[in-house]
């Protein structure tokens, strides 16, 4: 995608904007969504969501069910429980609260409960914080549930759109998890186009399940499963993951033509065309990168940046046809999986099997330390020497005292 | 490699049985692992377990899918369950029955050890635990194991957790039933239909697992289908109704936790469906006009 | 008020399921269910009722069933009654809990639930032990109980704790309704059922059910140790209407505590003193709740002499 076609250039068919946080965008596009259950915990940065959910619903905007749920762990059980009974089911958490509802997240996802929540990434202690990491979320890639990391305040927004969409789709029928930089996005006002109800209705149907927890045909549902049938529920569970990339595309393209907003699907490309290197980056760093890909294009270094959206399902044939012309790809973690480098990076090592290229990490805004040009810059030029031949870590701490790059 | 596979029922002692036999192969030197079949066991339910015995270190870490013996602690299991699928054609079977292994059908001809081993326990150990007596037959029947070595296995593993005067009883049932052993060769008549299950493949199977009333070639599954799980194998006892006595106060099918009892003739009556009694007793216990007896389920 | 002729054939808990034969859970559950009626859709957290009453593809229940965890039924019930609310459908959200899915591990949960008064309906099966992974002690093991967890040492033996109350906790939650039953009391079984089918709001019922295997006793005596239960004051048959206790069956004289432990193998190892010690703790309970107001206390079985002196376990049982 050029710069005149992404996300943030002007559109033909605009709605008056709002200048709102990243928390209230999101807690926007539930209501649009039209959710009917939503049970709800407070915990930093995420708190603005429910809160202002629960202002929806109180002043009458949003006809649902506003669960004060005493924990995490029955967030995700509340919520599990109403989409088993055939609600659409939105909810918010982030880090320790995720962390607690973890054994929850993997009965949603297999027993095909498409629950919706966003996570607003915080740093999962200890030591304690409250700022931007993705340790939290990354904990749960392994659940099931799809997870996507969004870089403005009007894609969080849409995305909470497209998720209930993704989630419901019969060939998906799993929950998803849309992220949002805690504080850098979460407590961050800028403009956002929020989409007419009319539209919105027209773009989510009502949820239908087939089988619901309804006593006019008695359902069970979760079941004590053994060994005979459990690999055949995993195996599905896992073609569903599959399907979903096509069920994202479609409905990416159809969001694209109903709203005038295309974010690419399972990733984003930003002046790809001609890239010699590439950065491959997450969440809001991604777009403090796109500047930085503007100033190394000006110098004439030709630079790419990709934006992995989707971490599951993971993208590994897109990523591979848009990096099959770069020299060297540089990968941006921004949590670290003890076995070196940053979850990420070892995923994108896995999908880029068999190719020659280098593959650096970049490891930066650990804890929510900030992301600055700077380290974006050393990021690309780290991966241009390593693109040139030359001998760079694999594995880069970036502004990390006693560390040297 | 001698491998053994055990069928009980659960609270028989299948598990500790394969145990302790394991221990006796260790004392002769050998080298022997024990491992249940890791199902939801309950009271009465079908169980396996297993017994690996061999003169060096044991790597397998799966099931035994070919026996060389197969031992079987209760003959209900053969009306239901094919004890000797995988057996070794000059595998063993050791079963614990009133008949001489000449009566006993099991589809297959095959040497065969039987031992009366739930009179053996009543009589020595006072309760219908077979476990123990079995090995004495197993002793007998395979002669891969001294009857000495089961004693003194018998008497760590029962001593350890029971108190020695338990071991000692339990050992001495397996010297007694070792003593009793009759072996011969098994009828190989009856062609036991292995029972059909619903195995779908990942496309076929409902999303999430989710379940609704339906049919299969296997029968029924979903919210209800466990009427297809007979369960009458369980019983030891069933219940008889004295149809005189009997007040129809109802207690009996209140409190019958399987639902067995039903109401007939426009609810003037009462039916036992012996399908799913599991032998209880409790309505036997609580009939105020002792009007139910509870009688051997099979003779 | 229903009579046993009067209920339902409907078997909505079908036969075929896998419980230990005589077990008071599956007895409880068939009741429960055959009085709330077809409208219900049921919570089963981790416990023995998953595993017997549903295994892929099979189950037993003819109404919805649901199972996600162990600890979440206050929080599951919750949900799906959202659901079902918003969606217009009349629905009885029941959960049938354990005792550890209740007293410990799900407390929190279901503290939630009640405290919201949500318009639920709370079964805690009380077998007095983790049942499913073969007997381990729980909040709601009663003193001197054998369980694996509290094995009859030469050092220690049995549980040293007495049951939780957790009677007191629920219904100090406020809730519309609380309370106690036992299988071997069909009448007072049903008319709490009944009861607590028809009050909207957060409803807690107690049910005492024996486990054979957990309780090392006799198949056919399920029925009469819970009549001996309630005889010797061990279990006591209330219920607790907004906040107002009601004594729903008073036994006669008190029998022997020794009576109801003799039945059951967890109890055979205690000893006198450990005997007389939960002797006193049914005596305080018997007094609590039989007991008129100003009258002398009524528990005519005297605590053992040499605990007359301040011990630790004296007020572990009587407080400071």
């Amino acid at each position: 995608m050029n710069p005149e076609t992404s996300p943030n250039s002007p559109r033909t068919h605009q709605q008056p904007k709002k200048v709102i946080t990243g928390d209230h965008a999101v807690a926007i596009g539930a209501k649009l969504c039209r959710v009917d259950v939503v049970p709800a915990y407070p915990i930093t940065p995420q708190t603005l969501i429910i809160e202002h959910i629960a202002d929806f619903v109180s002043d009458g905007e949003l006809d649902a069910k506003f669960l004060t749920m005493e924990s995490e762990h029955s967030v995700m059980s509340a919520a599990a429980a109403a989409s088993a009974s055939g609600a659409r089911v939105f909810t918010a958490t982030s880090s320790q609260g995720l962390a607690f509802m973890h054994e929850m997240l993997y009965a949603t996802a297999p027993l095909r409960l498409p629950v919706v929540m966003a996570n607003a990434s915080r740093t999962l202690g200890g030591p304690p914080g409250i700022w931007c990491e993705y340790n939290d979320s990354m904990g749960a890639r392994d659940s099931g549930w799809l997870q996507l990391y969004v870089e403005d305040n009007q894609e969080a927004l849409d995305m909470v759109i497209q998720c209930f969409r993704i989630a419901e789709d019969k060939r998906v029928l799993l929950p998803v998890m849309p992220c949002l930089d805690g504080f850098v996005l979460t407590h961050t006002v800028e403009p956002v186009e929020v989409p007419e109800q009319e539209e919105v209705d027209l773009f989510l149907p009502a949820y239908i399940p087939d089988i619901t927890l309804d006593p006019a045909r008695p359902s069970m549902i979760g079941t004590f499963m053994p060994a005979e049938y459990i690999m055949e529920l995993r195996r599905q569970t896992a073609g569903a993951m599959e399907s979903a990339k096509k069920a994202i595309g479609e409905i990416n393209d159809e969001f694209a033509r109903r709203f005038g907003r295309n974010y690419g699907g399972l990733i984003d490309t930003y002046r790809m065309e001609d890239a010699e290197i590439a950065l491959i980056t997450m969440g809001t760093v991604t777009s403090t990168s796109r500047d930085v890909v503007d100033e190394l294009r000006r110098e004439g270094r030709k630079v790419g940046l990709v934006k992995l959206r989707f971490f599951r399902p993971f993208p590994s044939e897109e990523l591979r046809k848009v990096l099959s012309g770069v020299s060297a790809v540089g990968v941006f973690d921004r949590s670290i999986s003890f076995q070196g480098g940053g979850q990420s990076y070892n995923e994108v090592r896995s999908a880029l099997f068999g190719m020659t290229i280098p593959i650096i990490n970049h490891l930066a805004g650990l804890g929510g330390r900030d992301v600055t040009r700077e380290q974006i810059m050393k990021m690309f030029e780290i991966t241009l020497k390593a693109a040139k031949g030359e001998k760079v870590n694999l594995v880069n701490w970036h502004n990390t005292r006693g560390e040297t790059l | 490699m001698f491998e053994v596979r055990f069928h009980g029922r659960g609270g028989q002692g299948a598990v500790m049985a394969a145990q302790t036999l394991a221990e006796a192969a260790v004392i002769e030197g050998n080298y022997a692992v024990a491992f249940p079949f890791f199902g939801a066991e309950r009271r009465g339910a079908p169980v396996l377990a297993f017994t690996r015995i061999d003169n060096k270190k044991i790597y397998s870490k799966t099931q035994v899918y070919a026996p060389d013996c197969v031992v079987v602690l209760d003959d209900t299991l053969l009306d239901t369950i094919d004890v000797v699928a995988g057996l070794k054609p000059e595998g063993i079977v050791v079963i614990n029955s009133k008949d001489k292994p000449e009566d006993i059908d099991l589809g297959k001809e095959l040497r065969t050890g039987a031992i009366n081993a739930t009179s053996v326990a009543l009589e020595i150990l006072k309760a219908p635990i077979t476990n123990t007596t079995i090995l004495g037959a197993f002793a007998k029947a395979t002669g891969i194991i001294k009857i000495e070595s089961l004693e003194e296995a018998i008497k760590r593993r029962f001593g350890e957790k029971l108190g020695a005067l338990v071991g000692e009883r339990n050992a001495l049932a397996a010297r007694t039933a070792f003593e009793k052993t009759v072996i011969g060769k098994s009828k190989g008549i009856k062609k036991l239909e292995p029972r059909k299950q619903w195995l779908p493949t990942y496309q076929e199977l409902p999303v999430g697992g989710a379940l609704v009333e339906g049919k299969t070639d296997a029968g029924l599954i979903g919210p209800g289908s466990f009427i297809e799980n007979k369960v009458m194998g369980w019983a030891t006892f069933r219940p008889l109704r004295d149809k005189e006595k009997c007040t129809m106060c109802l207690l009996c099918w209140f409190y019958c936790p399987e639902g067995t009892i039903v109401r007939i003739s426009d609810r003037g009556d009462l039916m036992t469906n012996y399908d799913y009694c599991k032998g209880c007793g409790v309505c036997a216990n609580e009939c105020p006009v002792d009007a139910i007896k509870m009688v051997r389920a099979r003779v | 008020m229903i009579t046993i002729k009067e209920l339902s054939d409907d078997n909505l808990f079908t036969a075929g399921h896998t419980a230990c034969p005589g077990c008071g859970v599956a007895m409880s559950i068939r009741n429960a269910i055959r009085v709330l009626g077809k409208d219900a859709a049921v919570y089963v957290p981790a416990s023995c009722a998953v595993v017997f009453g549903t295994t892929f593809p099979y189950g037993a229940w003819k109404v919805p069933f649901f199972h996600t965890a162990f600890e979440n039924t206050g929080a599951c019930l919750t949900g799906m009654q959202a659901a079902f609310e918003k969606k217009g459908k009349q629905v009885i959200s029941v959960g049938f809990a354990g005792d550890g899915g209740t007293y410990d591990i799900g407390l929190q949960s279901m503290s939630g639930a009640a405290e919201r008064n949500e318009d639920v309906l709370y079964i805690c099966l009380d077998n007095e032990a983790y049942m499913n992974t073969g007997i381990q002690r729980s909040g709601g093991t009663p003193f001197g109980a054998w369980t694996t967890t509290t094995p009859v040492g030469t050092k220690i033996q049995g549980n040293r704790r007495f049951k939780k109350n957790l009677g007191d906790i629920v219904a100090a939650h406020e809730i519309p309704y609380y309370a106690t039953l036992s299988i071997g009391h069909p009448l007072d079984f049903i008319r709490k059922v009944e009861k607590a089918k028809n009050i909207r709001g957060f409803r807690f019922l107690h049910m005492f059910t024996p486990c054979i295997p957990g309780w090392k006793m006799d198949p056919a005596k399920t029925v009469e140790v819970t009549k001996r239960a309630v005889e010797s004051g061990m279990w006591t048959l209330y219920e607790v209407e907004n906040g107002e206790k009601k004594i729903t069956y008073k036994p006669g004289k008190m029998k022997s505590v020794k009576d109801y432990l003799m039945m059951q193998g967890r109890f055979r190892h205690m000893s006198e003193e450990d005997i007389k010690k939960l002797q006193m703790w049914v005596c305080r309970k018997w007094n609590l709740h039989y007991k008129e107001k100003g009258a002398p206390q009524i528990c005519e079985i005297a605590p053992p002499e040499e605990h007359h002196a301040v011990t630790e376990e004296h007020r572990e049982m009587h407080g400071p």
